[in-house]
């Protein structure tokens, strides 16, 4: 268990660096006007997405390879709350990842820009609101993924269309934090208003599922 | 079985009359909207001008419908003349005989329009007749293949999980035939092929959902598993339906919405002939499809019995 924690998190964080990189590239093209607080959000919650996606993937691709999907269910604990505890780990490995990266992001992206901390404060809000979404969904597609020829590409084609409306609010809440104007704070609890919706029908609905998906 | 087959025929033979009455009433009967209000640089191009005109908005959001006009702006209590360049959300800009000047919305009183009537007939309106019944079925057969999926989870026969993929492959031409003719649409209407604007967001988002579905069931091997995963990600999937169809209410939207009293008579009345004649033609496909898939399910269970 030790090693296999050391072992996500350092290619989850990895993964995000190397993201970093691209986006360099992708950047490096860009004029002397161009303002990167302007896009920053929307270039974070990718990294974010497709991190996560790497992390969900590997965390059922391990338990199925040992056999331990398999004792958990034959152990006298319910359904419910195995979903509950993958998706405390999911979320778990999710959060110190984007922990991990914003500094990095912002040091590497947001250097010399106006940036103002006290709008950036509510950011971590957002981060949790968006990451139970992020691992709820995800927890139960991965669940169902694991066991289809093509594992990557099935988890994408589900995954990506099926959290679009938790993304949209979390990039509109975080571009409004970071922008940090006092109208865009409105934008900001908008955006939150959209994730917490998102968060709670999705959570419902997928604690719902997840009993007849795992068992099966 | 087989009355199913006969009532699907009836079907698609009363629903493909309708559909017929409802395209010759669309251009034989329902009036065709001019195109109202344009900008006074396309005047020469007008079949019936209808001379100069005014016209009164009193929101600057609405704004960015006259990119390019004349206009008179009142805000904060003084009056700027000037043609319209941009238009966003936090403000408008004016190119006035004094160089461009920036209006915030926030200070935005009303506005004065300067253009004409136009006497052009819409016709790209006449795709409404077709296109809005197509995505109404879309959204109708996509809840009937999640409430399929419910079905199966609950009872776990294989007939409710046949009946949600066949629903789902009816939703998927349905979506498809929606796409193509909205495509159609916003590029005479708005001289785009595509905008990322909300509902055809959401809607192209309802579209990979639907695309997944199968993805997902092409990729499971075990049918039992199978049809488990198709069911949840069905009802999972459906979620998304209701926020494309009421997002043109939530949020401002460039893509037009019916009111509530909004259509003459005779535009109604070929409107209503339109949606009844696509749901029979949808039912019709649906059950046609059903027989077909029931028959071959027959013919490999007999080849597996010869087999033996």
């Amino acid at each position: 268990m030790e090693l296999r924690t050391k072992e996500m998190l350092m290619s989850m964080g990895l993964y995000s660096l190397l993201t970093m990189v691209v986006y360099f590239v992708a950047l490096s093209q860009a004029g002397a006007g161009f303002d990167p607080r302007d896009i920053a959000a929307g270039l974070l919650w990718l990294t974010f997405i497709f991190t996560s996606m790497l992390g969900l993937n590997r965390s059922l691709v391990h338990e199925k390879d040992q056999g331990c999907l398999e004792a958990l269910l034959l152990s006298p604990v319910d359904r419910p709350v195995i979903y509950f505890a993958k998706v405390t780990g999911n979320l778990v490995f999710l959060l110190i990842v984007e922990a991990l990266t914003i500094p990095v992001f912002a040091f590497l992206f947001l250097q010399g820009e106006a940036i103002d901390l006290r709008t950036m404060a509510l950011i971590p809000l957002v981060l949790v609101a968006g990451s139970i979404g992020i691992a709820g969904v995800g927890t139960l597609l991965a669940t169902m993924s694991v066991n289809t020829s093509g594992k990557d590409f099935v988890l994408a084609m589900l995954f990506i269309p099926l959290i679009y409306p938790l993304l949209l609010g979390a990039v509109m809440a975080t571009g409004a934090a970071i922008v940090g104007t006092p109208e865009a704070l409105g934008v900001f609890w908008t955006g939150m208003a959209w994730v917490i919706g998102y968060d709670v029908i999705m959570l419902l609905a997928s604690y719902g599922l997840y009993e007849f998906i795992v068992g099966a | 079985m087989k009355s199913s087959i006969t009532r699907a025929f009836i079907a698609l033979v009363v629903g493909g009359a309708l559909t017929l009455a409802a395209f010759l009433g669309a251009f034989f009967w329902a009036g065709v909207p001019d195109f109202g209000f344009v900008r006074t640089a396309e005047q020469t191009d007008s079949v019936r001008y209808q001379g100069p005109f005014v016209q009164e908005v009193d929101e600057a959001r609405y704004l960015r419908n006259y990119v390019g006009y004349e206009a008179d702006i009142t805000a904060d209590g003084t009056l700027t003349e000037g043609r319209i360049t941009e238009a966003r959300e936090d403000g408008v800009t004016l190119e006035t005989d004094a160089g461009d000047v920036t209006i915030a919305a926030a200070d935005f009183e009303s506005a004065q329009v300067y253009g004409s009537t136009y006497g052009r007939p819409d016709w790209g309106q006449k795709i409404f007749y077709f296109h809005v019944p197509v995505a109404e079925i879309s959204f109708i057969v996509f809840g009937f293949a999640a409430f399929y999926g419910i079905r199966f989870i609950m009872t776990r026969k294989r007939e409710y999980d046949t009946k949600a993929r066949v629903s789902m492959e009816v939703t998927l031409l349905f979506v498809m035939l929606t796409m193509a003719t909205g495509i159609l649409w916003t590029r005479a209407a708005w001289g785009v092929w595509w905008e990322w604007e909300p509902r055809l967001t959401t809607y192209f988002i309802m579209t990979l959902l639907v695309i997944g579905y199968f993805v997902l069931r092409n990729a499971v091997e075990d049918e039992e598993r199978r049809a488990l995963y198709a069911a949840a990600f069905g009802i999972l999937a459906f979620i998304d339906a209701p926020i494309s169809f009421f997002i043109t209410r939530l949020i401002p939207s460039n893509h037009p919405v019916i009111e509530r009293g909004g259509l003459e008579p005779p535009m109604l009345v070929t409107f209503i002939i339109a949606q009844i004649g696509m749901i029979l033609l949808g039912y019709a496909i649906y059950q046609l499809r059903m027989g077909e898939v029931l028959l071959r399910d027959r013919i490999e269970h007999a080849k597996t019995l010869l087999e033996r």
